[in-house]
């Protein structure tokens, strides 16, 4: 039992990394149609200028990411108004492809700038609590923590703001909502800042918990996508759930099945969903 | 007289025409390096890199190699394979052919350097591995073909004597185990584990990639082991001492993983890695090795400005190896020639590793292998020590991979 | 003469003739190699084009399924004797079963959908080929795999034996002169047609009462099969098989090749393999900034070449001809 639970609790933080991720998926997948692959690499650079801040600034981790984050939201508009808008009208595998075009860039680009070998990020966060034989680290109690903070305030701002309003109905109808007054490429560009901005932080956070390093952006990329089929792509509650499973069942997998093909495990799982129950577990269908 | 003259003349020319040139020509020596000097091979691709530059650097300081009567000074071509097996054909086929290359060295990654070895008997070439320690690259009897690490079960036996000599008997295993050669460390571990009645309980796989190995982990924890054994590249090997500790393991811990205190430190504390074990070749330890070793640290650190990986001095040798064979052989034009002085070459003074001589005190065995010592080390307070020599028999794993050949 | 080189077929025959020369022209065995690896990735970029360029799904798996090709094209000669020249045949076809399998329940999902389920399928074919040591060697990988054997033809030996063997060499341009006649009766049919219509607009043809799923999952396993028959004469080639080149990073490769020189057109793959076969080695001095050029070449091409580079040269050269401007191409509303 006791196995059992540690095997959840271990699970849950990757999960919500998971979440955080697929969060900035979904917002550009759902209401823009777009399918970022290019937000693991980015979410990387993030980490990485994360990394820098604390360093070379000696700025406390959080107050790292706080700066960081600003300036992943202005990547992520150049890259909307550069990659992204000039095939908007064209088939949506033209946009595809323009992502693992970017993928390579931001890859490569994060290569040069900061090398090959693995950066963790320091955090003050390092100790380890006893639950009657139930070990959980600090660090991963600051990983859920943060992504729920960040998921609840996208979510406000979704629902409870004017420009969140604008957001939703360009998601609900586009035509419809430029017949209304909504400006769309404003819309365009303020989800690719809220995107790139949760990339930023979910960069960040698995430097601290995990640790950057070349092709862990794509491979978190992948994850998130898998964490979007299986909650239904374009839904938010889908999206966190969905981060949660894929934690949780890929730590189970690996603990109780076998953890060499751990990964084959979550991928199989995806094509499962996709296969059976493509609006996923909250989707519409 | 009259009659002097011309005869001294002609004396002098004749005596002039006699006297052979007094000074040697120089020539220049093209080294090639093939490693990864990009991707996730690069942390032991690059120092390899580093470590034969400095060699070469050193040697034309000195003077070059003497072969003959032809002084050799070197320049190294480096050259990039990714670690990948079609891009290491493609890297070394540059090398031979386009920049004229004899004399391979580097070679820090298993899967790429298989690639070469399978065609590289059918060249005009000499090839010295490095940290590739996939036992089949000298398991197949190829004349050309010499390797400075040693097979990763060589260690593995001496390890597991070791352990079982340390009294565990449960042991868990954690590692890399998609790849051959921590597979075949963790089989000869086994073997020398089982004389003593121990066993192995758990053998749990972790990726290149993977950095959270806690589901793994809590698994072990709850079959009681009473060591665990960790296997596999540095980089996720550090998250498996770091995460053990935070779910609260605390058997002995040890490893086969090499990697600096710097590696280490970048992911876990030195409190967390106290009394970790790292049963390994000796490699590059300063205080288990001796004046050669402080030098080769001393000057790595002058030149590139970070201490050298410890795996990067099989490289170093690699280079110093080259030197006394061609001055044994007397030109650097024949490889074959070459590649038998290799064959029969004393452990060159040199050399920054502690090699065992092998049979008529060669450096490499018959199957063009030589041999490191293996040592225990153990973290203590922040730094590896070295503690003792692990008990090694070369002779006898000579022969058994003489044996393996088909 | 002009009108004898803009017939295709001539000057399909002249471009054969070329490469049959060049290695003769060119004698240095680098040269040959790299050759000889473009050959094979145009028997890659051909089977990718079929689903790409012709139906219009992309597909990242064609990696795996060449890997899966050179697994059992190597397995079956080395643990069961078979000869090479009958795995050359067998291992394709098996290839095709195995994408008959994965492509019948995935090819039922469109679009983005489709192309990330094919991205599972390669990873899963990747970690499974690195785990499953005791069938495949893992990442250590077999070494000495064999080359086909000596063929008696015509009073004359063919060995293909040795580096750089000029042979292999002809056996890979035979392959991809079969690859690239292979798709251009596929384009030609009727089978074609249908392919481009669903790529045009599959709701459409639907509609029209095409059953599409025929067609996409017929592309999808011609495709394969042309990708295992790459793998085969990879592995059989380089006498070493590990998995790392049937990774996610090579099917992006070949997706790059496809794009830059032209999906939809039969050329388009052929310059879109030699690029991506040579255009690392020439920019071997840039080798940090490869990945960034190869990105930006990718974004730089959908945005404004979609059609690809064989197009973009095949409407330059008919202005040349005509000096009238062709209306209609370069289209931001073409696919890429």
């Amino acid at each position: 039992m006791n196995e059992l639970l540690q095997q959840i609790l271990n699970g849950l933080a990757i999960g919500s990394v998971y979440t955080l991720v697929a969060l900035g998926l979904t917002v550009v997948f759902g209401i823009l149609g777009i399918a970022h692959f290019a937000h693991g690499s980015l979410a990387m650079f993030g980490g990485y200028l994360t990394f820098v801040f604390s360093t070379s600034m000696g700025l406390s981790f959080f107050a790292s990411i706080a700066l960081a984050m600003p300036v992943g939201a202005v990547m992520g508009m150049l890259i909307e108004r550069l990659a992204y808008r000039p095939v908007r009208d064209a088939p949506h595998i033209n946009a595809f492809i323009i992502a693992l075009g970017l993928t390579m860039m931001l890859e490569g680009g994060n290569l040069l700038l900061f090398g090959a070998d693995q950066v963790i990020i320091q955090t003050p966060y390092q100790q380890v609590f006893d639950f009657g034989g139930i070990f959980v680290a600090q660090l991963r109690m600051v990983v859920i923590v943060t992504a729920v903070t960040l998921v609840a305030v996208v979510t406000l701002l979704l629902l409870k703001t004017k420009t969140g309003k604008s957001v939703r109905a360009v998601a609900q109808n586009r035509h419809a909502a430029v017949l209304m007054g909504v400006n769309v490429n404003f819309v365009s560009s303020v989800v690719f800042a809220i995107s790139s901005a949760l990339g930023v932080a979910a960069g960040a956070l698995i430097g601290a918990l995990l640790a950057l390093a070349p092709g862990v952006g794509e491979s978190f990329a992948v994850k998130g996508f898998a964490v979007l089929i299986l909650g239904g792509l374009g839904s938010l509650p889908g999206a966190i759930l969905g981060g949660l499973v894929l934690g949780v069942s890929e730590s189970l997998a690996a603990g109780f099945l076998s953890s060499a093909y751990k990964d084959v495990i979550s991928f199989l799982i995806m094509i499962l969903v996709l296969l059976v129950m493509p609006q996923g577990l909250m989707g519409k269908k | 007289m009259k009659l002097k003259t011309p005869l001294t003349l002609a004396a002098l020319l004749i005596s002039a025409a006699l006297t052979p040139a007094v000074h040697a020509s120089e020539e220049v020596l093209v080294l090639g390096v093939n490693d990864a000097l990009t991707g996730g091979g690069a942390v032991y691709g690059l120092p390899q890199a580093n470590a034969v530059q400095m060699a070469a650097d050193e040697i034309n300081a000195a003077g070059g190699i003497k072969a003959g009567s032809i002084t050799y000074k070197l320049k190294v071509i480096t050259s990039d394979d990714k670690a990948n097996p079609t891009e290491a054909t493609n890297s070394v086929r540059k090398l031979i052919d386009r920049d004229n290359v004899k004399y391979l060295v580097g070679f820090c990654c298993s899967g790429s350097t298989s690639a070469v070895a399978s065609f590289i008997a059918k060249e005009d070439a000499v090839m010295l591995v490095g940290n590739a320690a996939e036992r089949a690259i000298t398991a197949q009897g190829i004349p050309n073909v010499f390797r400075t690490r040693p097979p990763a079960d060589f260690t593995g036996a001496a390890a597991g004597t070791f352990v079982a000599q340390k009294g565990a008997r449960n042991v868990a295993v954690i590692g890399a185990l998609e790849v051959g050669f921590y597979t075949q460390y963790v089989d000869a571990f086994e073997k020398e584990l089982n004389k003593v009645g121990g066993k192995i309980i758990a053998k749990e796989a972790f990726g290149l990639r993977d950095r959270d190995m806690t589901p793994q982990l809590t698994k072990i924890r709850g079959l009681k082991p009473d060591a665990i054994l960790v296997v596999g590249y540095v980089e996720p090997a550090a998250f498996v001492y770091r995460q053990a500790v935070e779910l609260g393991i605390n058997v002995p811990r040890y490893g086969f993983t090499s990697g600096s205190e710097e590696q280490f430190l970048k992911v876990v504390t030195s409190g967390q890695m106290e009394g970790v074990w790292d049963l390994r070749p000796t490699e590059l330890t300063i205080e288990a090795l001796g004046a050669q070793a402080k030098a080769y640290d001393a000057n790595y650190r002058k030149k590139f400005g970070q201490s050298p990986t410890p795996s990067s001095p099989y490289a170093y040798d690699q280079v110093y190896v080259l030197k006394n064979a061609i001055e044994r052989a007397g030109s650097a034009k024949d490889a074959k020639k070459v590649a038998e002085a290799v064959r029969t070459l004393p452990i060159p003074k040199e050399a920054v590793m502690k090699y065992m001589a092998n049979d008529g005190s060669a450096m490499f065995d018959q199957n063009g292998q030589a041999y490191t010592s293996n040592g225990a080390f153990q973290w203590q307070k922040g730094k590896w020590v070295f503690v003792a020599e692990l008990p090694s028999d070369n002779k006898a794993y000579s022969q058994f991979l003489r044996s393996i050949r088909k | 003469m002009r009108r004898l080189i803009s017939n295709p077929l001539v000057f399909s025959v002249m471009v054969v003739a070329g490469a049959l020369a060049m290695p003769h022209a060119f004698k240095s065995p680098y040269y040959i190699h790299l050759m000889t690896l473009a050959l094979i990735w145009i028997v890659l970029a051909q089977g990718q084009n079929l689903t790409q360029g012709f139906v219009g799904y992309v597909s990242i798996a064609q990696a795996g399924f060449m890997g899966i090709g050179a697994y059992i094209s190597t397995l079956l000669t080395m643990k069961y004797g078979v000869s090479v020249w009958a795995t050359l045949v067998i291992a394709p076809l098996l290839t095709g079963v195995m994408a008959i399998v994965a492509g019948y329940p995935s090819l039922r999902v469109k679009g983005h959908y489709f192309s990330i389920v094919t991205l599972a399928y390669n990873m899963v074919i990747f970690i499974v080929l690195m785990t499953f040591s005791a069938l495949t060697g893992g990442e250590a990988g077999i070494p000495d795999v064999p080359r086909p054997s000596e063929l008696t033809l015509f009073g004359y030996v063919f060995s293909f034996e040795g580096r750089s063997n000029l042979n292999y060499y002809a056996l890979a341009l035979t392959a991809a002169v079969l690859a690239t006649t292979c798709c251009a009766f596929i384009l030609h049919s009727r089978v074609g047609r249908v392919m481009l219509a669903i790529r045009q607009n599959e709701d459409l043809a639907e509609a029209m009462g095409v059953i599409t799923s025929r067609y996409k999952l017929f592309a999808f396993v011609m495709s394969s099969i042309l990708a295992g028959l790459a793998g085969t004469l990879y592995a059989h080639y380089i006498g070493f098989l590990n998995p790392e080149p049937f990774g996610v990073d090579q099917s992006l490769n070949i997706i790059l090749a496809v794009i830059l020189g032209g999906s939809g057109t039969l050329t388009g793959p052929i310059v879109g393999a030699v690029s991506v076969i040579f255009l690392p080695e020439l920019l071997r001095f840039a080798d940090s900034f490869r990945l960034m050029t190869y990105g930006l070449i990718l974004v730089v091409a959908t945005i404004f070449l979609p059609k690809g580079l064989v197009p973009l040269v095949a409407t330059l050269w008919r202005r040349l001809r005509t000096s009238q401007p062709v209306a209609g191409d370069n289209k931001p509303t073409s696919k890429a």
